[in-house]
């Protein structure tokens, strides 16, 4: 007690300054005006501040429950995607959100390929859609990369296409840059490569040019995507090019199709077919293949017979 | 010791009413204010306490602010004067000084008298000018304020103590 009274009287005129200043500087910053608004500035800035380290300090702290919130979160959003995109596979059957180029004014009659060859030279894939379902021979089979096809015969459940890959398809394409056109063919060999013959000569080609209907058939519309050019070469006449086009189609994982049902124009066809015989050539390859009546009825009564039928376009 | 008191009074009550009426309307070239007030504080004797030093700045500094509106500014500036006063006239006095040695331009020489009260003054005014702008913008401009001000003021200290030679009139 002795000591610190010794020490209080030792420091009295710093007990007395400190008391004196706090007075001095109360009744300064106590005042309305400038210094008080100075004060209060100040005051809040270091509040402030100090609530940011305290509360930089306690998220720290709290970093663990935030942690579990987050990973419960991450948990259903997972969940959440692994439904989203079952969906979304299931919306891919859909051929009409597949094949996006595809006008929508046409009947899509969605299948699925149940038995394709790709090795042979006349390469046959069997669908499981028939004339129950609408489905016509010379009808333009599609998917979402692009040209499959055309249907060649049809049973009541069933029907039969002759896919690119086969050497008696021959489908009208064209350059989409500069509408050079040609037809398309494949030889046996890789089932990823057609050719596009025909092309003439001053015809300007590019590599990765894309290749697509030009719909002067009445099987596919124009402008379907088949392919793109990966190499130019000449005929073997060496009159024209025989481009090598690489197809979208991956026939080897092929699974769904769709038919294009409604395509075909009565009124077109039988115009044709009129021309044909007034002209008599029946040596073109069209109008053999035209929806005649007679010729239909041949068919189906001698259709593997008829297999030289070239479903030309 | 009561006629101390009272001539202490007077002197006070003189520089305020000088300070008041005269040196806070001064306002030279727009920054040089003086703050004469400090003068109080110079001519104490050296035997005088460190509290009675801080309680006559400190009224010295209130009466200031009570008639200039300065509020509490002059009396927290000289009270930190007052605090420090001893140690810097020790620092400038003759070492055999006598317990009842008066700080001034007779007794120290005017170089010293001069440097001494140019050393509190400057602490004053920096004081002063800083709790009255609060502020570091413009910081050149309350820097020259600050020097020209503590000059003007040790000027005017350094020639009321050769006009009043309080050495010689009272202790």
């Amino acid at each position: 007690m002795r000591s610190l009274i010794d020490f209080i009287v030792k420091t009295k005129h710093w007990l007395v300054f400190i008391l004196l200043e706090a007075v001095s500087l109360v009744s300064l910053f106590s005042t309305t005006g400038y210094p008080r608004s100075v004060y209060f500035t100040t005051a809040n800035g270091i509040v402030g501040a100090t609530y940011d380290v305290i509360s930089s300090i306690t998220s720290y702290l709290n970093l663990q429950e935030e942690n579990r919130k987050l990973e419960a979160t991450n948990q259903q959003l997972r969940q959440q995607l692994l439904h989203m995109q079952e969906t979304l596979d299931t919306i891919k059957g859909d051929t009409t959100q597949r094949m996006p180029s595809l006008p929508t004014r046409y009947n899509l009659v969605h299948a699925q390929v149940i038995n394709s060859s790709l090795h042979k030279k006349h390469n046959l894939m069997t669908i499981n859609k028939g004339e129950a379902d609408g489905i016509r021979p010379e009808m333009g089979v599609v998917c979402s990369q692009g040209v499959v096809g055309v249907v060649y015969m049809t049973s009541q459940h069933y029907s039969i296409v002759i896919p690119l890959l086969n050497e008696k398809s021959k489908t009208s394409c064209r350059l989409r840059k500069s509408e050079f056109f040609g037809s398309l063919i494949w030889k046996q060999g890789y089932c990823n490569i057609a050719h596009l013959n025909n092309i003439p000569r001053h015809a300007k080609v590019q590599k990765n040019d894309i290749v697509e209907t030009n719909g002067y058939s009445d099987i596919f519309p124009a402008g379907l995507p088949v392919g793109q050019v990966q190499q130019i070469d000449d005929s073997d006449s060496g009159t024209s090019y025989m481009i090598r086009v690489l197809l979208y189609v991956d026939f080897t994982t092929l699974r769904e199709v769709s038919v294009i049902t409604n395509f075909s124009s009565q009124e077109r066809q039988s115009l044709e077919t009129e021309a044909s015989n007034y002209d008599d050539t029946n040596d073109n390859t069209y109008s053999e293949t035209r929806n005649n009546k007679a010729k239909e009825t041949d068919k189906s009564k001698d259709s593997q017979k008829n297999k030289t039928t070239t479903p030309s376009t | 010791m009561s006629s101390n008191i009272i001539m202490r009074t007077l002197r006070l009550l003189s520089l305020i009413i000088l300070q008041v009426l005269v040196f806070n309307n001064m306002h030279l070239f727009g920054f040089i204010t003086p703050l004469v007030i400090g003068y109080m504080l110079l001519c104490f004797s050296h035997d005088t306490t460190r509290v009675s030093l801080l309680l006559w700045g400190f009224a010295t500094g209130l009466l200031h602010d009570m008639f200039a509106n300065t509020a509490g500014m002059a009396a927290a500036s000289m009270t930190l004067v007052a605090m420090i006063r001893t140690q810097v006239a020790d620092m400038f006095s003759p070492r055999d000084a006598a317990e009842d040695f008066v700080p001034s331009v007779t007794t120290m020489g005017l170089g010293k008298y001069f440097l001494y009260a140019l050393l509190l003054m400057t602490v004053l005014h920096t004081t002063y000018i800083m709790l009255n702008t609060l502020s570091f913008a413009n910081i050149s401009l309350t820097l020259i304020s600050i020097g020209s001000s503590s000059l003007t003021a040790t000027i005017l200290c350094v020639l009321i103590d050769i006009f009043t030679h309080p050495s010689r009139q009272y202790r």
